[in-house]
């Protein structure tokens, strides 16, 4: 296993683990065998003095064990957690390193599944191998072991015994484990249903589907019950059938042992001792029995988290930049395509030189490429033929955080954090005092609906703003952007949840407090964005025009047809 | 079996979901009602539960009979002045009756597999389907007020808890109980002094256990918590992540990462040196007893009061009187989890239903879709009223578009009409008719809502555009889905319409997510139509095509539609203007710009220069 590797600064806490453990192994096997020699050597002689010596013996066996055990259990945890950290942080090192196809591809879910149940299933078996897995070997060695030396015939009884219930639990596994999975991805169905009931509660009504929709859930409630049935079913059979051979191993040791005995060959404390010895193999392998069970979920979980590590970030730090110009952005002859979308370019033969200071605003329809030309400005993706220049450099120059912190973007979707209102708006400049912040959130028209609330600066965003409307999201991450001041500033459609005038009032401020920014806005309406001092127009993919808004009007076809649609009649 | 699975099979869920349960499962509130409750689910499964009931006694006695037994067999090899050599005849026959025993067990312990299985997920089943029949039936209002995690949390973390400890706690509690019971009587009729002695050493496990099992709860809660700040922490940079590396904080939040995710370590470290010592102090403690049963009882069989056998007999009887008192102990911890799971779960149960309206004769295929609005006040939460006074009429099929700034009460208007929440004071008609008054099915049977998010479910998009009209045909689902312009993008998926949908419809564009709920609306045919910023978010060129599509749709019905696009707005026949509240301006484009009010202002700013 390539996780293994965690493990190794914590070795000496990986072998001191199985090392304490074998004293406390030893102290319990040796407990039968002391039994026995109290049984014979004491109470059939009648002998006291063998008894309160032997268990005096035994109570200072039992404190010594007892002390390894705790010992090998605080060495394994020590390991085990030290594996987990060092394992989780670097998952996470490497989740914040891949590009945003490749977090997409993994979804949120699973990332967060993968960095906190996935690395608790495998800290629990690396705990458990350590603990559990020596241990269980050794009483089985050990036990075996022990029993050979009271009486060589009842290693025919192990023999016999052990194959059987291995081949017992290696069987039923083999069956449960595909049931397993079946059971999960039913859960998953039951789970799904429920989620969409409640977010989609609305609809649900609206459309008075509530019975529809009972109806769904039973069927796949009652197909996770059929599923979960079939595997307890199978499940259940395993533990009587490894009592069964147990047991009749213990008869046997006794029928044997009593022959031993009439043969003189063999003390009746002995056979009792060997009956303990039994006991104790065989609950081992019912033991190592259930090991396997977490074993192959854990390794489930090991398949998920080595396909985060060994994703390779699919955009990496340049050398570093040396820049000429400040400002600017140029894109020289860029195609671009999503990897594994396979098929048609998103854009294709792109040439546009953004001037420094310039406002330029890029239209177009969905899917004509808008949002992916712009993501190509902070390296977001990589353009696939084709050179972007920020400040007169090869983007692909830069160390990322260097080609970053002179970008701002606002996204469509804005993506607040659990922290206060001012924290929020201070990502953008870590070190930004209250009135700069204040000044980016009047400037966002944010001002207004954060002193209202109730703590004003300091009210705390719940759940990535669930409490806040479309709009006051969008406002608050324009501020955001705003403080940061970069040279080039980039509004992905970010005004889309505002109401007109609010987005007017947002636009002139703007306007007034960020000259000498390049601004460059995505949008969808002609309105927003006809005072640009270009307007960059993408139809599939192609540039087809860029200029001012009365000469688009005049030589841009598709420029027109989007006035057309837009502003017919408007002028009335 | 030893409860030493990682984890039951297939419990899933976040850990931050489970440290929500965890944190408040201290105490149920009122512990009789609930299991009361609990009980009467588990009793609609009576004769499974008498059966299981029986077998569990019987692998009781069973167990209780095989040491004996067992000793019994010993007392036949252990050589004695009443006879030479071992008694042969009788060890048979003791053996065989031994196996006999053991069989019996192991097939009883296979029906108590069986059983409990049965048992657990009969009454699992129904209770999620009671539970999720009581959901659906929620009125908005509770599921608005109510965190989704914590709904979503009490349907699976709680009903999970519950499968568990009907399948394995009450089991083993029976069980435990009736081994310590039946133990003890054995044990007396033994030897009464070596009973005492070894009672010593169960009041010392108790004991230690239940101190220990304090610590551990509470290490455990510990990490618990860290474990659901680390999940919040990965949801939340993951899902923002664009704005993470917009902003270069990949290395802030790789640090706050670290530092969280060593805190785990140093608690799980502490959780697991406590929980570590819980074994071998209990092991001690047993081999203590042992030791006292072993010195005691050999001192009193050479007294000459018990025999060998009963000293045999004696170990393995002390070792089945601790473990269930240990797992008693266990098993009620986990039993309080699941009762307050129980709770939690008939509290949504037992919520107030969405009343099912009146009962006026009203049929959604007769109405011709007049609306009235009258005198309305609102308020969500007492003190921040949002509507108040509202007065608003529509004809029948009239377009109407609703405009105002965000927060004036746009969105409540169609949270009122659908009767999603009620009014405080005034009334809504629909035909004359006050919608309190008609049943709420047939009132939402004549409206199509597009919501602003779109909401898409699992299942193919012919299903989803079937969503309010089941039994439409392919030909129609086709036709709908033509009319708003999906069909184009819908025949190019590699399934067609029998494409599955993922998480929501996560595998289509915002855009095309739109479009079929808007096809979903065309399917449903209603008179009434309410468009809740629907085309916000569609690009230009394709509104362009919905609203070819809208225009076409909205005759002979009512639209209520709010939009933040001019060309939308201009089109509808009459446009109320909402401002805090109550209708500041209606009337039509031309109309409100003659006015020169509010109307006008947001309009100038809006086209500032566009005028010729």
């Amino acid at each position: 296993m390539k996780l293994a590797r965690y493990l190794r600064p914590y070795l000496l806490f990986a072998l001191l683990t199985p090392l304490t453990m074998i004293g406390e192994v030893l102290v319990d096997l040796l407990q039968p065998k002391l039994l026995s020699q109290i049984v014979d050597d004491g109470v059939l002689p009648q002998n006291m003095e063998v008894i309160i010596h032997t268990g005096i013996i035994m109570l200072l066996t039992i404190i010594i064990g007892g002390a390894c055990g705790v010992g090998s259990s605080a060495f394994s945890g020590m390991a085990s957690q030290g594996f987990a950290r060092d394992l989780r942080n670097d998952v996470f090192d490497k989740v914040m390193r891949l590009s945003f196809q490749q977090t997409d591809r993994f979804t949120t879910g699973s990332l967060v599944t993968r960095l906190t149940a996935d690395i608790t299933a495998i800290q629990q078996l690396v705990d458990f191998s350590l603990r559990m897995l020596v241990r269980n070997l050794m009483f089985l060695i050990g036990g075996v072991f022990m029993m050979m030396q009271l009486n060589v015939r009842f290693g025919l009884v192990i023999a016999i015994s052990l194959p059987i219930e291995v081949l017992i639990v290696v069987v039923i596994m083999k069956f449960a484990n595909p049931l397993y999975t079946i059971v999960a991805g039913r859960l998953d169905n039951v789970n799904s249903v429920m989620q969409e009931n409640v977010t989609g509660a609305r609809v649900v009504k609206a459309y008075v589907r509530e019975e529809h929709e009972t109806e769904r859930f039973d069927g796949a409630n009652g197909a996770l019950m059929t599923a979960n049935l079939k595997v307890m079913k199978l499940v259940a059979l395993l533990q009587p059938l490894l009592m069964i051979i147990m047991n009749a191993a213990v008869i046997m040791v006794i029928y044997i042992g009593g022959l031993q005995v009439e043969a003189a060959d063999l003390k009746v404390g002995e056979v009792m001792a060997a009956v303990t010895y039994v006991t104790q193999i065989l609950h081992g392998i019912m033991m190592l029995s259930m090991m396997f069970q977490s074993i192959s979920r854990a390794s489930a979980s090991a398949k998920r988290l080595n396909e985060v590590l060994e994703t390779e970030p699919a955009v990496a730090d340049g050398a570093g930049a040396d820049c000429t110009e400040k400002g600017t952005v140029e894109f020289r002859n860029v195609t671009f395509r999503y990897p594994r979308s396979g098929g048609r370019p998103v854009l294709s033969g792109i040439d546009l030189k953004i001037h420094s200071g310039e406002s330029l605003a890029i239209l177009g329809a969905t899917g004509s490429g808008k949002s992916s030309l712009v993501n190509l400005i902070p390296r977001f993706y990589d353009a696939v033929e084709g050179e972007v220049y920020v400040d007169g450099e090869n983007v692909r120059n830069y160390k990322l955080d260097e080609l970053r912190s002179r970008i701002g973007v606002v996204l469509q979707k804005s993506e607040l954090f659990s922290a206060t209102a001012a924290e929020n708006i201070a990502w953008g400049d870590k070190n930004a005092d209250k009135a700069q912040i204040t000044a980016a959130a009047e400037i966002a028209q944010a001002d207004e609906f954060i002193s209202a609330m109730p703590d004003g600066y300091d009210t705390r965003i719940a759940e990535k703003g669930a409490s806040l409307s479309g709009g006051q999201k969008q406002r608050m991450s324009i501020a955001r952007a705003v403080l940061k001041r970069p040279e080039i500033l980039i509004f992905d459609d970010s005004t889309s949840a505002l109401d007109l005038r609010t987005e007017a009032t947002l636009r002139q401020r703007l306007r007034e407090s960020l000259a000498g920014t390049t601004v460059i806005t995505i949008a969808q309406r002609i309105a927003s964005v006809k005072d640009c001092d270009r307007i960059a127009v993408l139809d599939h993919g192609r540039l087809v025009g860029c200029a001012p808004h009365d000469e688009l009007m005049k030589t841009c076809e598709v420029y027109q047809d989007i006035y057309r649609s837009q502003v017919k009649g408007g002028e009335g | 079996m030893p409860p030493m699975m990682p984890g039951t099979p297939g419990s899933k869920g976040g850990p931050g979901n489970r440290h929500a349960a965890l944190l408040t499962r201290e105490k149920p509130k009122n512990i009789k009602r609930t299991l009361g409750k609990l009980l009467r689910y588990i009793g609609r499964s009576k004769y499974l539960f008498f059966a299981l009931l029986a077998v569990m006694l019987t692998i009781t006695v069973l167990n209780l009979l095989a040491p004996m037994i067992q000793q019994i067999a010993i007392d036949c090899i252990t050589p004695s002045e009443s006879r030479s050599g071992i008694d042969k005849s009788k060890l048979t026959e003791t053996l065989i009756l031994l196996a006999a025993v053991y069989g019996v067990s192991a097939l009883m312990t296979y029906l108590q597999g069986i059983f409990s299985a049965k048992l657990s997920q009969i009454t699992v089943r129904t209770m999620r389907r009671d539970l999720f029949e009581s959901l659906v039936h929620l009125p908005i209002k509770y599921i608005d007020s109510h965190s989704h995690g914590d709904l979503m949390s009490r349907m699976t973390n709680d009903v999970e808890n519950i499968s568990t400890t009907v399948s394995q706690s009450i089991g083993s509690l029976i069980s435990g109980v009736l081994t310590v019971l039946g133990t003890f009587v054995i044990m007396l009729t033994y030897s009464p002094l070596l009973t005492l002695i070894s009672l010593s050493t169960i009041f010392l496990t108790v004991f230690v256990s239940s101190k220990m099992t304090k610590y551990m709860k509470k290490f455990f809660v510990e990490q618990q918590v860290i474990l659901g700040r680390i999940n919040g922490h990965v949801e939340e940079m993951v899902t923002g992540y664009r704005t993470v590396v917009a902003y270069s904080k990949e290395q802030d939040a790789i640090n706050d990462f670290r530092s969280m995710s060593d805190e785990l370590r140093r608690t799980g470290i502490k959780a697991q040196i406590c929980g570590g010592m819980m074994g071998p102090l209990m092991n001690c403690i047993s081999n203590f007893g042992f030791v006292l049963i072993a010195a005691f009882g050999g001192w009193f069989s050479i007294q000459g009061w018990i025999t060998v056998g009963t000293i045999q007999a004696f170990i393995l009887y002390s070792k089945q009187f601790s473990r269930p008192i240990n797992e008693i102990a266990n098993q009620y911890a986990n039993i309080q989890t699941a009762i307050a799971g129980a709770e939690r779960i008939f509290e949504v149960m037992e919520a107030e239903r969405e009343p099912l309206g009146g009962s006026k004769p009203f049929s959604a295929d007769n109405v011709k879709g007049d609306i009235s609005f009258k005198d309305i006040d609102f308020s969500y939460v007492p003190e921040k009223q949002v509507l108040s006074g509202l007065d608003l009429w529509v004809k029948q099929g009239q377009k109407i578009a609703i405009v105002g700034a965000t927060g004036s009460g746009k969105t409540t208007i169609v949270n009122l009409l659908t009767r999603f929440y009620d009014v405080d004071r005034g009334t809504i008609t629909i035909d004359g008719t006050d919608i309190t008054e008609i049943p709420v099915s047939e009132l939402r049977r004549s409206i199509a809502i597009v919501l602003q998010d779109t909401v898409l479910f699992s299942g193919t998009i012919g299903d989803n555009i079937r969503y309010g009209r089941s039994d439409a045909t392919d030909e129609q689902v086709k036709a709908a889905a033509d009319k708003a312009y999906a069909d184009e993008f819908i025949e190019r998926l590699p399934d067609k319409y029998d494409t599955v949908l993922t998480e929501g419809g996560s595998n289509l564009s915002q855009g095309q997510r739109q479009l079929l709920s808007i096809a979903r609306a065309v399917l449903a045919d209603p008179k009434i139509l309410i468009l809740d910023e629907a085309t916000s978010s569609v690009d230009t060129r394709t509104e362009m095509h919905i609203q070819s599509a809208m225009v076409a749709l909205m005759k002979n019905r009512t639209s209520l539609i709010i939009a933040h696009r001019l060309s939308t707005i201009r089109d509808a026949d009459k446009i109320v203007v909402i401002d805090r509240g109550r209708v500041a301006e209606a009337g039509s484009h031309e109309e409100l710009i003659a006015l020169r009010g509010s109307y006008y202002k947001l309009y100038q700013t809006q086209f500032a220069g566009s005028k010729t």
